[in-house]
């Protein structure tokens, strides 16, 4: 029974209503609606949730609401006074401590405790404090960054970064591209007002609730829903019967899943039944009374054991559970291995790891009278839910609303249409109420697309020298139950892997296999990952056994610019050699490499990945997917995958950008904000971005494949050029010049007569120009230039000659309406090669990388100490140098992490073991690496102002570093993921023999 | 994911929480810091009809020295523990484990009594507390009876505790000159870790650096927290140096008896006690001769 408490919160008293057992948490979060205190794990693991009482850092949602009457209580909205921020606040603002931000809250409420009582702490200090707070985004690194810039007050901090090098001055210099300004959206982030989807609150809004299964495999023989129905507040409880018989899943070749079982479950946690009720704790108890009754059928769940005749069959539709198989051979692989000097085959396992966004998914749905679904999603891809929801439900795209909150984070677990989107739209309709729902932490794990583990036979053919002679792959990797993402999976195990080196002739094999646990998914680097993992090591060995340095026979093998790779992917910039050179400078690879005492290891490794993937998810245009057949595939793009407005306010004060690239904390809403101030030749500050909203911004394919720098930010430039074009006339007019003379720069509008440059400016270029791939391959042509309006950085500006731009834009208004620009971007017709499976992988561009690790090994426990990360990138022109770094800081910290701990683990009966944050470990500030993160020179031409991608190829390399460091450190390989203390202690162990590096 | 209705009850003193206690057993519990009292009420791995708060009792809180023993109140948080100036002076081994426990966050609301009490195989206080020769201090119906720590527990989350008993303090005897002890532990990870397998030490030396008496207690290798007598015994009038230890470190190992879990196979526990035995043993030794 409801009992009244009185909260001090924030200096305020609050009289509310509550439940004895009501946590802290759920108070301050549903009845005092201050909802900057989130809810990330509810177990006292992720810190999400913390708060201050009489000045201490405690988890809220360990805490009785009842038990605070009398204390003092502080959330993340009572630091803020008089609309300042802290310096706490101001320092995570400036110093890249927030990317998705949803950790934010509770990490400056650790680090306020920590300030107010020791105002000069050490870096172990900080580190301690902040050691119960997770972040899956910034690798802690622009985190301790920010608490030691508050230190010191004032002056720099020690953390290096470079900005890259501008040895071109030949190059375009720019006023907002190029800098590290602080997020748009940290000052919301670091205060609480940032609004996730969980929220997100209606009137008269429900609360909704999945029921999984419990057995990992089975018929689904008979559902009561009698009881879950009688429950007081239960509003309605659906099944399988009361849902449509539309598949959904992600490719379409492919859509296998069910909103909720039709007649089996096929993985622990697989969805049943769904309860709409009048809150979340009512529907969870809903869920205890709901009765099933299975037919338990045998289940697999080993992907080699699946593929075995008489194996339980998952699918009627895939024969010995394989639900892809890739056979791609290029060059002549026998003569290859023929010729090799060396030749070196080893096996590799993967590990089953876990996007662990902080924050959980949620949706909310609700239907307008006109019969428009609105459905806010914590999603990566707001387009492919309006598509897979149309489709699903039977309406046409333009039926539905996707608003994307703020997201917290996604790495590829946000990447698809979830079972909230399509339970909440359906409990949503049938009971005319708008209807939230959230996955608990557990649930998570359950619903699972992580990453697939993958099992890899590899053999390396080299030459006397070290040069690739052939390379052949086979690779199981383990799907889980459903299709997901794993066809594209399946291909990007192999086709990336040719992207970094030269290999004269390639074999891969790949079987995707259905087993009995949650479906795998895309993350962070989809596929690629684990292969790349295993070729490092792999490179690493054969280096060794010929003698060569490890970063040597990188650079005798390593990708160069303009190349066709043997699997016919389109290399545009290449600096991976730059890379190379320069990680091994900076970590005096020279000096260590081999004269490290036992327990002490160096190593390296490299990666790249695409900048967006070539080809649409689906194929054809854009309609309701029942209206007609798949069309049949072609080399081009039917319509754009990234498309913007510019829309500027009446008064040319304001530049409002609409584009529906998806912000999901890796910086998206900042670098876009960047390059259309840059286009538009006014000030960042003047610059708002509205990408939230499917009903504002046109479509965008959202963020996956590493897309959003280089194409929503050739449709943002497009479009602004768009504006500037549409006010030419009237500057012209104004200046008494030519209108190809006026140039826009800084909030001014001026003459440039020594305009000189045409090759630069591609006059009369369509604002959605696709590139073909033969001109794009002909570098140093004109490529579609979205900085065409700007000559060079020494013009001098003659103030006599110069005019507002906002008086241009009123003038523009005055005699036409709304001064709008539109501009889109589709990829490069004609990418990859005509083979089956040749468009995975294919990219207007890659990007390359080179990490070295430093790290300890505890012979006696087998504990490993990552201690150090050197990393150069070759991102192309990096439009925000902070938030590359930030992302590179990132990608370590979640690579070295996958590397050495995280697992999800099952039991002989699909049961997860450790589906919370204390049982699957991810690190946290106090294992993470010291980390120098340097951009290389590069510039793509086919990337807005020569961008190309940063957030997955960022993982790539750290892997196979962190396992060389490894067996640097104690003469063993394991090639087995994660490398835990217990894999290394069996492995020292054994008497060197094979597989093992070098002897002590 | 959330706490089941539940009647809670709040009590001012020890005569009515043991009151609530004993009237309402089994079903009851009593809730002091909860940091892992409501996480198993929430996954459902507890469930109790009532919960007795004892948080508005005054008298269970904070540390009391006096020349021969240290009281330390059942309900003083571990970073109070962790913080005080008489631990961090007089009583430092304590320190490993309050250092090592979790996060600020539960160690800000976690308690003593309730690190000991819930009887968590894994547990930190208890290893380290049983090295030192603490006692507990127990009230029931009125009456106090204090008992050795290693007597307390009888399995994985039960104690002697009988209904309507309280667990009042830890009682830890001012440490002699020649006395040293430590508690090590291995965690999966640097930050915010459970043990996987931990030995507290303790070594009493004579002025020759000869072990007069030792403790060694396993954690999270066992149902409770094992105090391993044989290996203590065994050192007894020994030299304190790498053979006695090493001999030690073989029997603890040999009498862990740990489970495989998500966190290590009971062989790499195994493994573990035995380095984590000589490494405690030797900062133990270390810690004595300052005190010589």
């Amino acid at each position: 029974m409801a009992i009244p408490l009185t909260l001090s919160v924030n200096g305020e008293a609050y009289t509310v209503a509550a439940e004895p057992a009501d946590t802290l948490l759920d108070v301050l979060r549903d009845k005092l609606r201050l909802t900057g205190t989130k809810k990330g794990c509810n177990v006292g693991d992720c810190g999400a949730c913390t708060i201050l009482v009489d000045g201490e850092a405690m988890n809220s949602c360990l805490l009785l609401a009842s038990e605070m009457q009398g204390k003092s209580i502080t959330t993340i909205e009572g630091l803020a006074k008089d609309g300042k921020l802290t310096p706490v606040q101001k320092a995570f603002v400036e110093e890249g401590g927030i990317q998705c931000g949803f950790c934010t809250p509770g990490m400056v409420m650790s680090a306020t405790a920590l300030l107010n009582t020791n105002p000069d702490p050490s870096d172990d200090e900080i580190k301690e404090a902040l050691s119960g707070n997770m972040c899956r985004c910034t690798g802690y690194t622009g985190i301790l960054r920010s608490v030691k810039r508050y230190k010191r007050h004032s002056g720099e901090c020690t953390c290096k970064q470079e900005e890259p090098a501008s040895k071109d001055a030949g190059k375009p210099k720019y006023d907002s591209v190029g800098v590290s300004i602080p997020r748009v959206d940290a000052a919301d982030k670091v205060t609480g007002r940032a609004t996730y989807t969980a929220d997100v609150s209606l009137p008269n809004m429900l609360y909704g609730k999945i029921l999984g299964s419990p057995i990992a495999h089975g018929r689904v023989k008979r559902i009561d829903t009698s009881k879950a129905e009688a429950l007081p507040g239960v509003v309605l409880v659906i099944t399988g019967a009361d849902v449509t018989d539309t598949m959904y899943g992600v490719s379409p070749a492919r859509y296998d899943e069910h909103v909720l079982a039709k007649e089996k479950v096929r993985h622990v946690g697989d969805e049943v039944a769904a309860v709409a009720a009048i809150d979340e704790k009512t529907a969870e108890k809903a869920l205890t009374l709901i009765e099933v009754e299975y037919e338990e059928l045998p289940a697999v769940f080993d992907p080699m054991t699946a593929i075995a005749d008489g194996a339980p069959q998952l699918h009627d539709q895939y024969k010995n559970n394989v639900n892809t198989h890739v056979d791609h051979t290029f060059g002549d692989i026998e003569k290859g291995f023929a010729e090799s000097h060396h030749v070196r085959e080893e096996t590799f396992t993967g590990n089953n790891v876990y996007q662990s966004p902080m924050e959980p998914h949620a949706s909310v749905a609700t239907w307008d009278n006109d019969g428009t679904l609105v459905l806010y999603s914590s999603t990566q891809v707001p387009h492919y839910v309006q598509y897979m929801m149309a489709h699903v439900l039977h309406i046409p795209l333009g039926k539905v609303r996707v608003i994307r909150p703020t997201v917290g984070g996604g790495f590829g677990g946000k990447a698809a249409t979830s079972p909230l989107d399509l339970c909440a739209a359906i409990l949503s309709q049938k009971t005319g109420r708008p209807v939230k729902m959230i996955y608990s932490r557990e649930e998570m794990f359950h619903y699972g697309r992580g990453r697939h583990k993958q099992h890899m036979k590899f053999k390396l053919g080299v030459d006397r020298d070290g040069k690739i002679k052939a390379f052949k792959s086979e690779i199981h990797l383990d799907g889980g139950a459903y299709s997901s993402f794993g066809v594209a999976t399946a291909y990007y195990a192999g086709s990336v892997v040719p992207t970094l080196y030269h290999f004269p002739a390639y074999k891969f094999d790949g079987y995707r296999m259905m087993t009995n646990k949650p479906a795998c998914g895309a993350m962070r680097g989809h596929g690629v990952p684990q292969p790349r993992f295993a070729f490092e090591c792999l490179l690493n060995m054969v280096a060794d056994d010929l003698g060569i340095d490890p970063i040597e026979i990188r650079r005798r093998n390593a990708m160069t610019p303009n190349t066709l790779t043997v699997n016919e992917m389109d290399v545009g910039s290449c600096e991976f050699r730059a890379t190379l050179d320069a990680t091994c400078n900076k970590s005096s690879w020279n000096e260590k490499y081999g004269e490290l005492p036992p327990g002490k290891g160096i190593g390296v490794g490299s990666g790249g990945f695409v900048s967006g993937a070539g080809y649409c998810i689906y194929r054809g245009q854009v309609q309701l997917s029942h209206e007609k057949p798949r069309e049949h595939f072609q080399k081009r793009s039917i319509f754009p995958h990234a498309n913007a407005i510019v829309k500027i306010s009446e008064d040319g004060m304001a530049a409002v950008l609409l584009i529906g690239a998806a912000e999901i904390g890796q910086g998206s809403d900042t670098v876009l904000t960047q390059m259309c101030a840059e286009s538009l030749g006014i000030p960042v500050s003047r610059m708002r971005i509205r990408s939230e909203d499917s009903d504002i911004s046109p479509l965008d394919l959202g963020a996956y494949s590493s897309r959003v720098t280089l194409m929503a930010g050739h449709a943002v430039s497009r479009a602004a050029v768009d504006v500037v074009d549409k006010m030419k006339p009237y500057a012209a007019k104004l200046l008494d010049c030519q209108e190809e003379d006026v140039e826009a720069r800084n909030g001014k509008m001026f003459i440039n007569p020594k305009r000189d440059n045409p090759s630069r400016d591609r006059k009369g270029a369509d604002n959605c120009c696709s590139d073909s791939a033969e001109a794009a391959r002909c570098k140093g042509a004109a490529h579609d230039n979205p900085n065409r309006n700007r000559k060079g950085a020494d013009t001098t500006i003659d103030d006599s000659r110069t005019i507002p731009w906002e008086e241009v834009a009123r003038q523009y208004f005055n005699d036409n309406g709304p001064l709008v620009g539109t501009g889109c971007y589709k990829p490069p017709d004609g990418l990859g090669g005509d083979y089956k499976g040749s468009t995975v992988g294919t990219s207007p561009a890659y990007s390359f990388g080179t990490s070295v690790c430093e790290l300890s090994v505890d012979l006696e426990t087998g504990k490993v100490k990552v201690e150090r990360f050197t990393d150069y990138h070759d991102c192309g022109t990096p439009i925000n140098p902070q938030a590359v770094h930030g992302q590179v800081e990132g990608a370590i910290v979640m690579g070295a992490s996958e590397t050495i701990m995280e697992d999800v683990q099952f039991d002989e009966k699909g049961q997860i073991l450790n589906p919370n944050l204390h049982g699957y470990l991810q690190m946290t500030i106090k294992d993470a690496p010291e980390i120098f993160s340097g951009i290389v020179d590069s510039y793509e031409p086919r990337g807005p102002f020569g961008a190309k991608e940063i957030g997955e190829g960022s993982t790539l390399p750290v892997l196979g570093a962190v396992a060389h460091a490894i067996a640097n450190a104690t003469g063993v390989w394991i090639k087995d993921l994660p490398i835990t203390p217990e894999k290394i202690l069996k492995g020292l162990k054994c008497v060197p023999g094979p597989g093992t590096m070098h002897e002590r | 994911m959330y706490v089941p209705d539940i009647k809670l009850h709040n009590a001012t003193t020890l005569e009515e929480a043991g009151g609530t206690l004993a009237r309402y057993a089994p079903s009851v519990r009593l809730l002091a810091g909860g940091t892992d009292l409501l996480v198993d009420l929430k996954t459902g791995r507890a469930t109790y009809d009532h919960l007795v708060s004892i948080n508005r009792i005054e008298t269970l809180r904070g540390l009391d020295e006096n020349a021969n023993e240290l009281r330390i109140g059942a309900l003083t948080t571990v970073t109070q523990l962790g913080s005080a100036p008489v631990v961090r002076e007089r009583f430092s081994p304590l320190l490993d484990a309050t250092s090592k426990m979790a996060a600020p966050q539960i160690r800000n609301v976690a308690t003593v009594g309730g690190n000991i009490a819930a009887a968590v195989p894994c547990a930190d206080l208890p290893p380290i507390l049983t090295a030192m020769n603490a006692s507990v201090a127990l009230w029931l119906s009125g009456d106090e009876r204090t008992v050795p720590l290693h007597d307390f527990f009888t399995g994985p989350r039960e104690t002697i505790l009988r209904d309507g008993e309280l667990l009042t303090a830890a009682l830890v005897p001012k440490p002699p000159p020649g006395f040293g002890a430590t508690y090590a532990r291995f965690g999966m990870r640097e930050g915010n870790t459970i043990a996987v397998a931990a030995v507290a030490a303790s070594l009493l030396l004579d002025s020759a650096g000869t072990v007069q008496d030792a403790r060694i207690i396993l954690g999270a290798v066992a149902p409770i927290p094992k105090m391993v007598k044989e290996a203590g015994d065994a050192l007894i009038g020994q030299k304190a140096d790498d053979d006695s230890f090493g001999a030690a470190a073989d029997i603890a190992m040999k009498a862990a008896e740990p489970i495989s879990d998500v966190r290590g196979s009971a062989d790499f526990r195994r493994e573990l006690v035995a380095v984590l035995t000589k490494r405690a043993l030797t900062t133990a030794r270390d810690r004595a001769k300052e005190t010589l």
